[in-house]
């Protein structure tokens, strides 16, 4: 244990593998790829190629705008977090939180149940947003 | 029960004449009014594009409408009035109440956070001094 905790630079001193992103509370400050076991710290292995085990410092574009709710309805900035055919991205490539992901989620699957994001096919379309209200309250 | 809100989306055919939009917005107000509910918005976002065809048809007209309630029939009421109507291709009701309370929840925990931490800069001789 004690050799995790010299080698992971946890700033969390208590379970460095639990993949705790610590959220709002250290806003930027989590890099994205903890979550996996193996070696902590270490330059991942050799099926990663170029990728290095800590990612470079990724913030979650959430988490930075303190967006607290992620509407549905905006399909302009649920499209960022969308593939080109439609396939939601994943964490490591986006950066985002596990948080905001599984609440982006959410979102993204509201918006193609209402045709606003597709669930196949090239997202191209997607259009501005209508006028919005978001939920800011 | 205590107050919820929804949100009620529905799309029209694209053509759809503006009586009949009309009929089945007072069809969901008549709903309303007798199971006792108030609605809070109603947005025309107009003929969009669909992200996919629905029903052969490739743009529609949308309809967003916020519902507040505190009988949860109401809404499947209202969905079941919205299946009968052939001019409605799509509907999605979401419930709100609890993503706002969370929502506030978060906001008011981080507002009293930042309240309660005094700035830095200001605060650190006055720590060290403190400490020492």
């Amino acid at each position: 244990m004690s050799e995790e905790q010299k080698q992971a630079p946890a700033p969390q001193a208590g379970a460095p593998r639990e993949g705790k992103e610590g959220g709002p509370r250290r806003e930027g400050a989590g890099p994205g790829g903890r979550r996996e076991p193996g070696a902590g710290g270490a330059p991942g292995p050799a099926r990663r190629g170029k990728r290095q085990y800590f990612r470079k410092k990724k913030v979650c574009k959430f988490c930075v705008e303190r967006m607290d709710f992620i509407d549905y309805k905006r399909a302009d900035i649920l499209s960022q977090f969308v593939q080109e055919r439609g396939k939601i991205l994943p964490r490591r490539l986006t950066g985002v939180c596990s948080r905001h992901q599984r609440w982006l989620g959410v979102a993204i699957k509201r918006a193609r149940n209402i045709a606003l994001l597709p669930f196949a096919g090239s997202a191209a379309g997607v259009q501005a947003p209508k006028p919005i209200e978001a939920h800011k309250s | 029960m205590e107050e919820r809100l929804y949100d009620l989306i529905f799309i029209a055919r694209p053509a759809t004449p503006e009586e009949e939009i009309k009929k089945i917005l007072s069809a969901i107000e008549h709903a309303c009014a007798e199971k006792g509910g108030k609605i809070e918005k109603t947005e025309h976002w107009g003929t969009r594009k669909l992200a996919y065809r629905v029903a052969k048809h490739r743009e529609g007209m949308y309809v967003y409408q916020q519902i507040r309630t505190s009988h949860g029939e109401l809404i499947a009421e209202l969905e079941r009035r919205l299946r009968v109507q052939d001019a409605v291709i799509k509907y999605l009701t979401v419930r709100l109440d609890e993503d706002l309370k969370r929502q506030k929840k978060l906001s008011e925990r981080r507002e009293k956070r930042a309240a309660r931490r005094p700035r830095r800069p200001a605060s650190a001789p006055e720590q060290a001094a403190a400490a020492s």
